[in-house]
């Protein structure tokens, strides 16, 4: 079988490709630094129908298919496990389809990214809660439900993206175009539920890493966007670790205090900005050169609130609550102050500053994250994992250039977890790949060792879960049943979490 | 060539090209807060493959500097598809302002990394041919439109200039060939508000911006020599441009290729008028009841930062009422022609010109002033495509010189 000319026929020829440049250029992940793995065909197809076409072609040839969003992940998590196999990019999926007040629900195409999506709604006086992954502005819907994303702002409040999407229309490998949530019922015209038409199939979709089949439709909870917000930023003179778990339980025990986002920047992250670490010639946080000149660790918050006075309420016992700690010092409410929370609303408009920050070793530095979610209790055992790591793996750590590694950032999400920015930040040079491996390979290890739980997994992640033999042998099954059930052919991005490709 | 002068454009710029991030904010950043919607205007009407945007043609030389790939026609035809707007430099770099200055936006200047690959390619034989063919008129004629170099004055009507004055009007070829009425224009400003200047010809040349754009590195540096001998010539201490395309390669491109700072001061029409008006130089007398739009120029927003005198000389207009369109200043969609686009791949560039001025009717305007002939031409084909013969496209030099009236 002629595959080109196949998908040519499904998509048109202008939208699929065996070109080596575009190949190329799908071939490596944002961990620019290792191997590239080029696919053997790009497709962009436009609808379900066409996605079905070419699985129903993929599945009968068994060729590896890799589907992908905005291409935003860190952990190979739209490369294939070797080269070959057919990259489905779905961001020419990016209509919305139903903005629908009287549910307050908005049906999407998942390859529209969570920014695009954010900005139309904006304008409505809605937002999605959660804004997505914190590479929102050009991660698509697909990718963040695939991944459980958060970061992307408002995790404080509204937790993961996952939680609030109602349902999904997943192609399958064997062509079939499902529809999950209250939309399978040919009764209901308007989706609004995940659950009540049996087990809740839904969620086998999020957080899958995109094994189990290709989301190409999602209808996701909106809700009204308060008008009334402050942000508040604080330096950590001690203990930071206990300190900031301790400010994050508060805020979870306190009910609900409007807390959209809550942010520590650990000294590393701050110091390093501040031209205290590595690049001495860039200050990145000018707004703390005078304020924080020390480059002690930052915590903010933002608050959001519906009437003026419940805001200042609000902020008034949120800022006892932090204040009461000792060695914390409140810097001032205007960005000029150090207010980075105030700055990243309203002079920057979106989370991504750690990925302005990936070049703090200087030119051609690339992350190879270890980002994983953990419950707040446990933050300062992990940084402890960290430094011990860290002193196992000085030889490694220096070979590789050096290699800057810890925690970048954490953030409050869903009820107690909290997400660890956290992992390498190493050189994008040949000579050293071998070495930032092994690296990453150790640091991945001793997160999941040390209770971890990947986020945004990718093929990296959900592999070192397995190798680190973390899975209980029935869960693990079970997966492996689940998989084999909607893929028996294993072609949908066989690998990830050892689930088919290795022959 | 040898192997060492294979890609030496590129190889020069290695740390630029593995700095990226990957993050692809440059394919479709929305971002509200900073009035971003959308990035790349080719992106949007491409097959929408990587390349075809920021982060993939990045990954491109990747393959290309470790040995992984070669350069072909085909890669060719995508790289020229970019109109160097600089949508994907400004999104890239949105995180750097007086408060935050974020590693990674120090490291990368897009537009010099693309234009060093078109002069590779050009090295490697696979310039476009339709830019060969503009290379070689410029080289014959000393511009680009095929023209004798003798017409470039024809506008003129056999007026004379003075051999020497202190500030020269540097015309372009797009006004005198194109667009005459700009460069009659020009010269009626210029003679109310009693400037002592002249014209170069027949020493002006093409400024060199479609060499520069499209990789012909050593013509633009010999157009580049070409045109300050001949304006120091004059004696002149000013140049007054009011091509954007000009300008910018003026005040961007000869600096940097000549490695020295101009032996003059070289001014955009917009910016050098205001002053006039200001000095009372320049008096707007006739009011202009018109709602209008402004329409941000790449080359003279993006690359030289010049938003602010166009739209403050409009406001000095009585009666215009400037509303301004969501995509403006750092983040103003391209009007589709500049890079070699608007010659080479004339339907896509008229495709984006669309997209303007259908933003600009969804805000209720029915007349789009920009500051740049290239934009004028290019959006006018825009407005015919879309079949709107009624929507009005106007330079900024003909509200000045009703105004003036």
């Amino acid at each position: 079988m002629n595959v080109l000319e196949n998908m040519r026929k499904i998509v048109g020829s202008e939208f699929v490709s065996n070109a080596d440049f575009i190949l190329q250029s799908y071939g490596k992940g944002i961990c620019g630094g290792l191997v590239e793995k080029r696919p053997d065909y790009v497709v962009r197809p436009k609808s379900p129908e066409e996605i079905a076409e070419i699985l129903t072609m993929a599945n009968a040839e068994r060729i590896p298919v890799i589907p992908r969003g905005g291409g935003a992940g860190l952990l190979e998590c739209t490369l294939p496990l070797k080269p070959g196999g057919i990259v489905l990019d779905t961001t020419r999926m990016d209509k919305i389809l139903d903005f629908n007040e009287n549910n307050l629900t908005v049906t999407v195409q998942c390859g529209i990214t969570w920014a695009q999506l954010n900005s139309f709604l904006n304008e409505r006086g809605y937002y999605t809660g959660t804004l997505g992954p914190g590479s929102g502005m050009s991660a698509a819907v697909g990718g963040g439900l695939s991944h459980h994303s958060v970061g992307g702002g408002g995790a404080a409040k509204y937790g993961a993206v996952t939680k609030h999407c109602v349902g999904l229309k997943v192609v399958l490998a064997n062509g079939d175009i499902v529809t999950t949530g209250s939309g399978a019922s040919k009764y209901v015209k308007e989706p609004f539920s995940r659950w009540l038409l049996g087990p809740d199939l839904t969620s086998i979709f999020f957080g899958d890493q995109g094994i189990m089949g290709v989301k190409v439709e999602a209808t996701l909870l909106i809700y009204p966007k308060p008008k009334y917000r402050s942000y508040r930023t604080f330096i950590v003179k001690r203990k930071p670790a206990e300190v900031i778990s301790k400010i994050f339980m508060d805020i979870r025990k306190s009910g609900d205090l409007g807390v959209y986002d809550a942010f520590w920047l650990p000294e590393l992250s701050v110091s390093a900005g501040l031209g205290l670490l590595f690049v001495k010639d860039i200050i990145v946080f000018k707004l703390w050169k005078d304020t924080n000149p020390k480059g002690e660790d930052i915590f903010f918050y933002t608050c959001e609130a519906g009437s003026e006075s419940e805001l200042e309420s609000r902020v008034n016992k949120l800022n006892e609550m932090v204040l009461q700690n000792k060695g914390v010092e409140a810097l001032g409410p205007e960005i000029a102050d150090g207010n980075i929370a105030k700055w990243y609303y309203e002079q920057n408009g979106h989370w991504q500053i750690y990925h302005g920050f990936w070049g703090a070793s200087g030119p051609g530095a690339i992350p190879q994250t270890a980002e994983h979610h953990l419950p707040i209790h446990q933050i300062p055992r992990m940084m402890d994992a960290f430094t011990k790591w860290e002193s196992e793996n000085q030889d490694l750590l220096t070979q590789a250039g050096p290699a800057i590694h810890g925690l970048g950032s954490a953030l409050l999400c869903d009820h107690t977890t909290v997400e660890m920015d956290s992992g390498l930040v190493v050189w994008n040079k040949p000579e050293f790949r071998e070495v930032n491996d092994a690296l990453w390979k150790s640091c991945l290890e001793m997160v999941i060792k040390n209770g971890g739980l990947p986020y945004m997994a990718g093929m990296r992640y959900s592999r070192a879960l397995i190798d680190a033999e973390a899975l209980l042998d029935p869960f693990y099954n079970f997966m492996k049943m689940v998989k084999q059930a909607l893929d028996p052919n294993g072609i949908i991005s066989p690998g990830k979490y050892y689930l088919g490709g290795e022959q | 060539m040898t192997e060492s002068e294979k890609l030496k454009y590129i190889k020069k710029l290695k740390d630029m090209i593995i700095s990226c991030s990957g993050i692809g904010d440059c394919r479709i950043g929305y971002r509200p807060a900073v009035g971003c919607f959308g990035v790349c205007p080719v992106y949007e009407h491409s097959p929408g493959f990587e390349p075809y945007q920021a982060r993939g043609k990045l990954r491109v030389l990747y393959g290309l500097l470790e040995g992984t790939l070669e350069p072909s026609e085909e890669l060719a035809r995508v790289w020229y598809q970019c109109t160097s707007c600089g949508g994907c430099h400004a999104i890239c770099h949105q995180s750097f302002n007086e408060n935050i200055n974020l590693f990674v936006c120090n490291y990368i200047n897009q537009n010099e990394v693309w234009e060093a690959f078109r002069a590779d390619l050009v090295d490697a034989g696979l310039a476009i041919p339709r830019h060969q063919e503009l290379i070689q008129s410029i080289i014959d004629e000393h511009n680009p439109y095929f023209e004798s170099h003798a017409d470039r004055v024809k506008w003129l009507e056999g007026r004379e200039f003075p051999e020497k004055a202190e500030t020269v009007y540097f015309m372009g070829c797009t006004e005198p060939y194109r667009l005459p009425e700009y460069a009659q224009k020009m010269v009626k400003i210029l003679d109310t508000a009693g400037i002592d200047y002249t014209i170069m010809h027949p020493n002006e040349w093409c400024c060199g911006s479609i060499a520069f754009r499209t990789g012909f590195l050593e013509l633009a540096k010999e157009l580049a020599e070409h045109n300050i001998t001949a304006i120091q010539e004059t004696g002149a201490k000013n140049v007054v441009i009011h091509c954007a395309g000009c300008y910018k390669t003026f005040v961007e491109d000869y600096p940097k290729i000549l490695g020295n700072e101009l032996p003059f001061k070289v001014y955009h029409a917009t910016e050098f008028f205001l002053d006039l008006v200001n000095q009372g130089k320049l008096n707007f007398n006739k009011a202009i009841e018109k709602k209008v739009t402004y329409h941000d120029p790449c080359h003279l927003g993006r690359a030289t930062k010049i938003y602010d005198a166009p739209r403050e000389l409009l406001k000095k207009i009585p009666g215009i009422e400037l509303v301004e369109m969501k995509r403006i200043r750092e983040n103003a969609w391209c009007c589709g022609a500049g890079g070699g686009v608007k010659s080479a791949f004339p339907d896509l560039a008229v495709e984006i010109a669309k997209d303007r001025i259908l933003e600009a009717e969804s805000i209720s305007i029915k007349t789009i002033v920009t500051a740049c002939p290239f934009c004028v031409n290019n959006l006018r084909d825009g407005a015919k495509a879309l079949g709107k013969e009624d929507f009005e496209i106007k330079d900024i030099l003909d509200f000045i010189t009703e105004a003036l009236e």
